[in-house]
């Protein structure tokens, strides 16, 4: 069995960029915007339905239409976020329960529109990179990296350096960390506070939705997938520490491998118990996540 | 005490909508999942039901004493929860005094509503529920029958055709998600597998919605004849993906519950090509029909019109329920509303009933492990040629030959 | 004064008169099923609400307590063949003694992390129960059918109300509501008032454990059937969150009312609307949003303008302890909840 110990590490990693995906822009938008948004599944699942209808109507591989799924949802997100901004500062105090629960309304009202209007069957997004993979022998160890899971991983990554260097190294970036680090200070030292929180939800509206397209390809796709993934965004972000970007990769990964560990190795119908035994175990050593960088 | 009042209002509120009136149609109500985890099944019972309930209607209704009644459906979701599907049937029973229940999709939420229809005596037929639980319990469920054989019967079936093919599997990996009827099936497959002399290289239970990459990965390792899996339509989809993935192809791909659904097809496209399935009814089949619609054809072509999808076998039990229903009526030949002494000879008659549908032969079993489950069929072994399900064993039935080993699947 | 007592006193007997008769009077089978099943959310709704307004945790593993009760109950009924009401009594106690276990580590965290971690202890026992032989894994479990709806509403009524009486003695009669609300509005302060929150925070756990493992017990037998999914899932928890959220945190009779009024709405809908049943998810949705933004204090709280709803969401939602103290004056409130995040990335540097 322990010949399968290199598949085993590559499974888990690249199952972990598929959460990295899910979890990114969440903890992005939690970092500056204080909002626990429960529609991160439901963003997800309308990305992956319009690079559905888009690969459909056209016959091209879905991969072809991350531009176009960001663009569009990052407009949607951009002329959403007034919207919040409105719930969360128009009642005194309270923003994080006003966020919470307007995406939470927000998140049964998407499922329901779903349903609706796309069904409840399951789809499945095409792409050629699904039947690609490569395949080594070491001796007595053989490996296979699947092509699309990778282009998963490498998409997770990508987008996750590109926000660390967005932050760090733009103006843009330091708008956004001082409006992060203390709103009133940063407007009156002139920045527009309203663009900004706009930029950053459009962003992780936008890169939300460009994950559905990897799901769709990679998993599949259907009205009722985003509380799951909602489920694991909260689990990576919060084992991560809350709002801490540089923790979210490393979270994901291990969600990944003890996933992987245990379908190999251990008795796989324990798998899910291992992974919510964990969170509690590590939130109980650690109690503001892996890095005790959470806040 | 204003709003205590109110309250009470609101509650009361609730007896007004229930004031049973004279019937000139038989009231049969629906329990089953419109809503919740299980709603993909639960719509497809829906669909069965009501196209039976249409078609019976569109004859004139149900001829009892000269005069033709038409039936009412009545529904009742119950969720996807026990508690709901016990409340449902409950509300049905003494509110809405049906005068027999079609049942629902899933065993759990059929084992919450059975008990309570047996308090109020109403016959229950359930059009799609597999899973053998149901018809183990003992006491016996004595008002609860299924048009849908349980899997454990289908399920070995699948496997003895292929251990009878001139080059069938000798290895096998076998799969289950953990939800009662996925995992009876995994189990049937196992068992008749060690049966049937298949060596059994690994049996897992997995999680509901699991990734099942790292799971087909050491499968790879094992390099099975035969991969067979037990579970639900979107997990099916994300298996063959999650093999054509890691680029493993084994000789044998065995599916059940969800292979024979549209979905499946229209999601996997040429990918599909090749899995093979258990089924009790097919499209193609060359059935004739006493009641109701007079071939397997023409129900398909029926449904087709209703709702743009093709059939599958659950919508299409699901309709045989309410056919059995019909003939069952018109035997006990008394008016509705029924009463509690004619629901009682409606069971009985039931237990006897024997008919011919396009569906297949409708016979409920009288005891034994499958009591009051649908005796009357053959379990066939289904495979997806060229986007079609098309019936490939056992020899007498078969539309097509079995085609395999299975292509692989990059020279797809 | 003694004119609202005596009035106090009359909706009082007259409430419980309507309670105590409403099984009599009552013949459909299908009303006194409504009414056993409002009783038991109304017992799970204030349970929750004993952590979450009065203490100010959210506790999203509620349900956990419930399916102890439910499985402990089935298990030592139908296998070891003990009598129900001494099945019932252990599956409260082991519900209990789950609270005592899990509370001590977890009651150390604050806030989202609170949640968090007692929503992952909750997943993982559902998981167990899903993988174990003795809960009878995905399949559940089937308790011999002893459909009486009138020894069902009574035995619901008298555990609820045997709940609802205690915890308002406690809470609303004795020191101990105090104490907690003192550990809701400044948990260090508390300490240094002569506290010890650790064990007033274990005793309240413990407390809203027992009634919530009886109750499942109750359950266990009146619907005749239990699987993992439907004791142990998050449906039990959400719905009793909704439930006190929306008729007002920190009180009793606010999770009661909201109780009633949340069963009414799903009832009518699902039983004489199920037409429109896409629906329900949004006017759910938008129901939730709309109180809280317009009614922040629920439903009894707009009523009474008692503010107990909002004080009780600011500590379980704020993330660092010190935002969860009272603002000095309202219009600090808005600053004083949200969290200061700081991007740590950039400190690194």
């Amino acid at each position: 069995m322990l010949t399968l110990l290199p598949q085993a590490i590559i499974d888990g990693l690249l199952l972990g960029g598929i959460y990295l995906t899910v979890s990114i822009g969440f903890s992005l938008a939690y970092g500056v915007l204080h909002i626990i948004d429960f529609a991160v599944g439901e963003w997800i699942m309308l990305g992956a339905f319009l690079g559905l209808y888009l690969t459909a109507w056209t016959g091209w591989d879905a991969m072809l239409f991350l531009p176009a799924v960001f663009v569009v949802f990052a407009v949607v997100g951009w002329f959403t976020q007034p919207l919040i901004q409105r719930v969360t500062s128009g009642a005194k105090g309270r923003p994080v329960l006003m966020a919470l629960v307007f995406t939470f309304g927000l998140a049964l009202t998407f499922r329901g529109a779903a349903q609706t209007v796309f069904g409840i069957f399951t789809h499945s997004l095409p792409t050629e990179l699904a039947a690609g993979s490569w395949y080594w022998e070491l001796g007595p160890f053989m490996m296979t990296v699947p092509l699309v899971r990778l282009a998963g991983l490498v998409y997770a990554l990508a987008i996750t350096v590109g926000l660390t260097y967005l932050l760090k190294r733009t103006d843009l970036g330091l708008a956004i960390r001082a409006v992060a680090q203390h709103k009133d200070a940063a407007g009156l030292m002139g920045v527009n506070i309203q663009r900004t929180n706009a930029v950053v939800y459009s962003l992780y509206v936008g890169i939300s939705a460009m994950t559905g397209v990897f799901i769709g390809a990679i998993i599949s796709l259907n009205s009722g997938m985003g509380p799951d993934l909602s489920l694991f965004a909260f689990f990576v972000v919060v084992l991560a520490g809350m709002g801490y970007l540089p923790g979210v990769p490393w979270a994901s990964f291990l969600l990944g491998l003890i996933q992987s560990f245990f379908l190999i190795f251990f008795n796989p119908s324990w798998t899910l118990l291992a992974v919510f035994t964990v969170l509690f175990l590590i939130l109980l050593v650690s109690p503001t996540g892996l890095f005790r960088k959470g806040v | 005490m204003k709003r205590i009042f109110l309250i009470g209002v609101l509650v009361l509120g609730m007896v007004l909508p229930g004031v049973a009136l004279a019937q000139d149609a038989f009231k049969i109500g629906v329990v089953t999942s419109l809503s919740g985890d299980l709603a993909t099944g639960g719509n497809v019972t829906k669909r069965g039901y009501d196209l039976w309930a249409k078609d019976v209607n569109a004859r004139g209704g149900i001829e009892i004493q000269g005069k033709k009644y038409p039936v009412r459906l009545v529904y009742g979701d119950d969720q996807s929860q026990a508690a709901q599907a016990a409340s449902a049937a409950e509300r049905l029973s003494v509110q809405e005094k049906v005068d027999c229940v079609l049942g629902p999709y899933a065993s759990g939420v059929t084992l919450a509503a059975a008990p309570v229809l047996e308090k109020y005596k109403i016959p229950m037929i359930t059009g799609s529920a597999e899973s053998p639980l149901i018809w183990r319990q003992n006491p016996p469920f004595k008002y609860t029958f299924g048009t849908i054989p349980p899997v454990n019967f289908t399920g070995s079936g699948v496997i003895k055709s292929l251990k009878a093919l001139p080059d069938g599997p000798k290895t096998a990996v076998i799969y289950g998600t953990n939800d009662a009827f996925s995992k009876a099936t995994a189990e049937a497959f196992q068992a008749t597998a060690e049966k049937e002399g298949i060596k059994v290289l690994k049996f897992n239970i997995i999680p509901v919605k699991q990734d099942m990459t790292p799971l087909m990965s050491a499968a790879k390792a094992l390099n099975p004849d035969l991969i067979a899996f037990g579970g639900h339509d979107e997990e099916l989809i994300n298996l063959v993906k999650a093999l054509v993935q890691i680029d493993f192809t084994p000789r044998f791909l065995l599916m059940h519950y969800g292979v024979t659904e549209p979905a499946f097809i229209e999601a996997l496209k040429k990918n599909a090509d090749g899995v093979l399935g258990g089924s009790v009814w097919n499209v193609n089949m060359d059935i004739k029909g006493q009641i109701g619609w007079p071939t397997a054809k023409a129900y398909a072509d029926a449904a087709m019109a209703e709702y743009k999808v093709p059939s599958d076998y659950t919508q299409a039990g699901c309709s045989a329920a309410g056919l059995a229903f019909e003939a069952a009526l018109k035997q006990l030949a008394v008016p509705p509303p029924l009463d509690e002494a004619a629901r009682t000879k409606l069971v009985s008659i039931l237990e006897k009933i024997d008919i011919q549908t396009f569906y297949g032969r409708v016979k409920f079993a009288e005891e034994g492990e499958f009591y009051h489950s649908n005796a009357g069929l053959t379990p066939f072994t289904v495979q997806i040629l060229d986007g079609k399900e098309m019936v490939v064993a056992p020899v007498g039935l078969a539309q097509a030959k079995l085609l395999y080993p299975l292509k692989p699947w990059k020279q797809r | 004064m003694p004119d609202t007592v005596w009035k106090k006193c009359v909706v009082v007997a007259g409430l419980a008169v309507f309670l105590l008769s409403f099984p009599l009077l009552v013949r459909d089978a299908f009303l006194l099923r409504l009414f056993t099943e409002a009783l038991m959310w109304i017992g799970l709704a204030i349970t929750w609400d004993l952590i979450a307004g009065y203490i100010g945790y959210l506790n999203f593993g509620h349900g956990v307590f419930f399916g102890f009760g439910a499985y402990t109950t089935t298990i030592l009924f139908t296998k070891a063949n003990l009598p129900f009401a001494l099945s019932l009594a252990i599956g409260g106690g082991v519900a209990a003694l789950a609270a005592l276990i899990i509370g001590w580590p977890v009651l150390r965290l604050r806030g989202a992390y609170f949640a968090i971690a007692t929503w992952a202890f909750g997943r993982a026992i559902m998981q167990l129960a899903l993988v174990l032989d003795v809960t009878g894994g995905p399949d559940g479990m089937r308790l011999p059918p002893f459909l009486n709806p009138h020894f069902f509403a009574y035995v619901m009524l008298a555990l609820v109300g045997a709940t609802y009486i205690v915890l308002w003695v406690l809470l609303e009669r004795a020191p101990f509501g105090l104490k907690l609300k003192a550990i809701r509005e400044d948990e260090s302060g508390s300490l240094a008032i002569g506290l010890n929150p650790a064990k007033l925070k274990l005793q309240a756990l413990v407390l809203s454990a027992a009634p919530a493992g009886l109750i499942g017990g109750v359950y266990a037998y009146w619907i005749t059937f239990i699987d993992p999914s439907s004791v142990f899932g998050d449906l039990v928890t959400d719905q009793a969150v909704v439930m006190a959220v929306f008729g007002g945190l920190g009180t009793l009779i606010g999770p009661a009312i909201g109780a009633v009024f949340f069963l009414t709405f799903k009832t009518y809908f699902w039983a004489y609307l199920s037409d429109f049943q896409v629906l329900y998810l949004i006017i759910l949705g938008v129901a939730i949003a709309a109180c809280v933004v317009f009614l922040p204090d629920g439903i009894w709280g707009a009523v009474t303008r008692r503010q107990e709803g909002r004080r009780a969401l600011r500590k379980g939602l704020s993330l660092n302890q010190r935002a969860a103290a009272p603002p000095a004056h309202p219009s600090a409130a808005g600053t004083s909840v949200r969290p200061s995040v700081r991007p740590r990335d950039g400190e690194e540097e």
